[in-house]
């Protein structure tokens, strides 16, 4: 069992000495969660900018501008002025507003009448959702009207006689929308990119030592170390322990780093730091288990790294480590929980939306799983190709 | 020149041959263009879930989610833990609660609150909540007019909703029209369109940085040295190495156009100018894979820091997330890379219709950076081989 200790430690020694080692397990990891989170910072929130043209200028306009401008949805967007329609589209145009919406000459006259005017939105169609929101505010406004003026027509069509049209239009006016939106809290944090890419790319970049390990290993065997060690009381498996151990200790390390630097730095959530650190403890484990696994089923040093490098690729593709999750379809978030880094990634980003510690169990103990099938897997194959 | 030719053809043999480097130029591109296709697609509007017993609820709450349909594609959750995980993992924007005595309540004439959660920034829970607003503001008109109508004859809203219902469609309303205002877009178009040409952007440099492992490999194992015993000039040798990875450029670039349009229904745009485009990006491999392996000393390192290289351009120059998106600094330092000006000439090319002409300018700078990398390539490449 010392012999393990000696191993892991030899191998350790040697992995924080290589340059490249440290650049892939430190500082690629924060460089790119950096990038990504500085890269994403403007589009984590949204705000609409809304070209006005008010060709109108009657009682409705100016109410419906004065409910744009209104304190209730300055969160939401923000009124430009335009002077005129061409003006508007030269701003939408050039990216100055997300959209436009033009008010019609004639429209407060004819809002209250039976052939109303339609008010006209101007969209970006890279901006879809400026469009919606200007559309969807626009509608809650005029809503009002258009249901006073289904009242009326809905009472005339039961039976109300045509001569009581003006006593009808007058009570409209009191009348107030039976349906309204409440705002409920969630009690949850946003996911921000941060918190989601940072354990991606710490992953990613720790699933990349598979390759490094086992490569170290069959050059081992190549220059005849392993043979030489043979002399040693040492069993194949304590050499395989030590290693492992070694993999395992760096991928926590660098994960644990990550985990620190990219708090401090810009702000990720990596959630409490128990469960954090339980992901980070059951995703490098699975490390170590596809490790072995990959030594067991390799014959060459060629080989393994072949076959380390389609392992990493198929899991960081399928797990979400390149692409938000959150954003894909069903199908893909469910291929992603096939992979012990989805889970770890599900685990993450339950603990940076604060869903509580005990949300980690589950994805820890599915890694766990896994990685002792893995493990099996490679201790079975080892067998076989030793006897 | 036949001696070029046949270095070439060795070159090239021996490149196709390596099993790990098929996967990386025929199974990861393939893959990677299918997962990032499926999870960049249009939303089409704000995710809404809601509950599944809403869906088969009694008249007004059915009725309530059929206009919902209007915000964005409709979420069934199975119940309101599921609806608030999936809105916390931002797998939806917003979570309606339809209340369940919203048809008894309306009516009897109550006025009801329809609870909204809504997830993301503030900012953007705010743009939902005015969505849902107007959808429910719409349902709203014709429980009004119902309402309305019964209090003026003196029957029940239950007796009048139909005839609101159906007045609803056919009373003219105060309608809100949007008209895109098509210039050109500046990002990509969605889906694979997005996907295929930037992973081929990618994929090609990629693969032509790690390729260049095999020259350093010629070069240690003394090949180099032995064929200039025979009547060669070394100038014969680099163009042939050359020749090698254009060669290599080029079949991956039509492995990818190849794939997108027939298994993914990309259309590339005006032949002529995806024709240029792509010839000109397999210059830049050619030549980023002469530089590597000219700089690179030995063949691991080429493999391993090749990608990490490759990946950061790619970030940098907008193959990962669209350049449009990031703050102006992190634009300006993308345009270092050759990747900024070849997507900028896909953006031209497939969004904007653009010909030979309108991408003149980025193909110029592409055959800048072509023609530098492969001239100081060569240049080391001679001197190597002469001294």
């Amino acid at each position: 069992m010392f012999g393990a200790f000696v191993i892991a430690a030899k191998d350790l020694r040697q992995r924080f000495r290589d340059r490249s080692a440290l650049i892939l397990g430190f500082v690629a990891p924060v460089a790119v969660a950096a990038l990504m989170s500085f890269a994403f910072s403007g589009v984590e929130s949204f705000h609409a900018n809304i070209a006005l043209v008010d060709n109108d200028r009657g009682q409705i306009a100016s109410a419906l501008r004065g409910t744009l401008t209104g304190p209730e949805l300055s969160d939401v967007l923000t009124i430009r002025e335009a002077s005129d329609d061409a003006a508007a589209r030269r701003m939408v145009d050039d990216g100055d507003a997300g959209a436009g919406l033009i008010i019609p000459a004639g429209f407060s006259a004819a809002a209250v009448g039976d052939r109303p005017i339609g008010l006209r939105v101007l969209g970006d169609p890279d901006e879809p959702l400026q469009a919606q929101v200007a559309r969807a505010v626009a509608d809650a406004y005029v809503a009002q009207l258009n249901a006073d003026r289904l009242a009326v027509h809905t009472a005339l069509a039961a039976g109300v006689p045509e001569s009581r049209g003006a006593e009808l239009a007058a009570a409209v006016a009191k009348l107030q929308s039976p349906e309204s939106v409440q705002a409920q809290p969630t009690g949850y944090r946003q996911l921000r990119t941060a918190s989601y890419y940072a354990p991606a790319m710490g992953i990613m970049f720790v699933l990349f030592a598979i390759g490094f390990t086992a490569r170290s290993y069959f050059a081992e065997q190549r220059t005849g170390t392993l043979e030489r060690i043979g002399a040693a009381p040492l069993t194949r498996g304590v050499v395989l322990l030590g290693k492992s151990l070694a993999a395992f200790v760096y991928s926590v390390v660098s994960l644990s780093t990550l985990a620190i630097v990219s708090s401090l730095a810009f702000g990720a959530e990596w959630g409490p730091p128990v469960p954090a650190f339980a992901l980070i403890l059951a995703m490098s484990a699975v490390l170590v288990a596809l490790t072995a696994l990959v030594v067991a089923t390799a014959r060459t040093e060629r080989q393994a790294e072949g076959l380390a490098t389609i392992v990493t690729f198929v899991l960081l593709l399928l797990g979400g480590n390149f692409v938000l999750l959150s954003q894909a379809p069903e199908t893909l978030r469910r291929l992603a929980l096939l992979t012990p880094n989805g889970w770890a990634l599900r685990g993450f980003t339950d603990l940076a939306t604060g869903a509580g510690a005990t949300s980690a169990i589950v994805p820890v103990l599915v890694m766990l799983g896994m990685a002792v099938v893995l493990g099996a897997i490679a201790a079975i194959v080892g067998r076989g190709r030793l006897t | 020149m036949r001696a070029a030719l046949a270095v070439a053809g060795v070159s090239l043999r021996r490149m196709l041959r390596d099993r790990t480097a098929l996967f990386f130029i025929v199974v990861l591109p393939v893959v990677i263009i299918t997962v990032i296709g499926t999870v960049v697609q249009n939303p089409g509007g704000f995710r809404i879930g809601v509950l599944a017993d809403q869906l088969s609820g009694p008249q007004l709450a059915t009725s309530l989610v059929d206009e919902l349909k209007s915000v964005g594609p409709l979420h069934t959750m199975a119940d309101e833990p599921a609806a608030r995980t999936a809105l916390r993992r931002g797998e939806i924007d917003a979570v309606v609660l339809v209340p369940t005595g919203l048809d008894a309540d309306l009516l009897n004439g109550k006025d009801v609150r329809i609870p909204v959660l809504a997830g993301g920034a503030e900012s953007t829970q705010s743009a939902v909540r005015s969505a849902v607003a107007a959808a429910v503001a719409r349902h709203a008109e014709r429980v009004q007019a119902a309402a309305f109508a019964a209090r003026t004859t003196g029957t029940t809203t239950a007796e009048q909703l139909p005839r609101a219902t159906a007045l609803q469609r056919v009373t003219p309303r105060i309608g809100i029209s949007t008209e895109n205002i098509a210039t050109g877009s500046d990002y990509l178009p969605l889906g694979f369109s997005y996907s295929a040409p930037t992973m081929l952007v990618l994929f090609v440099f990629i693969n032509a940085l790690a390729g260049g492992a095999s020259i350093i490999q010629t070069r240690q194992l003394g090949i180099y040295q032995r064929a200039q015993a025979a009547p060669i000039r070394v100038r014969s040798l680099v163009l042939g190495e050359t020749l090698c990875y254009l060669v290599f450029a080029l079949l991956q670039s039509v492995l990818i156009v190849a794939v997108g349009a027939l298994l993914f229904g990309v259309s590339w745009g005006n032949p002529a100018a995806a024709v240029a485009l792509i010839g000109t990006w397999a210059l830049v491999g050619t030549g980023a894979g002469m530089l590597s392996g000219a700089l690179f000393k030995t063949p691991d390192q080429a493999s391993a820091i090749g990608p990490v290289i490759g990946i950061a351009f790619a970030m940098l120059g907008g193959c990962m997330w669209p350049l449009e998106i990031v703050p102006n600094a992190v634009r300006t330092l993308g345009h270092v890379t050759p990747h900024a000006w070849a997507v900028d000439a896909w953006i031209t090319v497939l969004s904007r219709d653009g010909g030979v002409a309108d991408i003149a300018a980025n193909l110029a700078v592409l055959a800048a950076f072509a023609v530098a990398m492969l001239g100081l390539a060569s240049i080391i490449h001679q001197r190597r081989l002469t001294s």
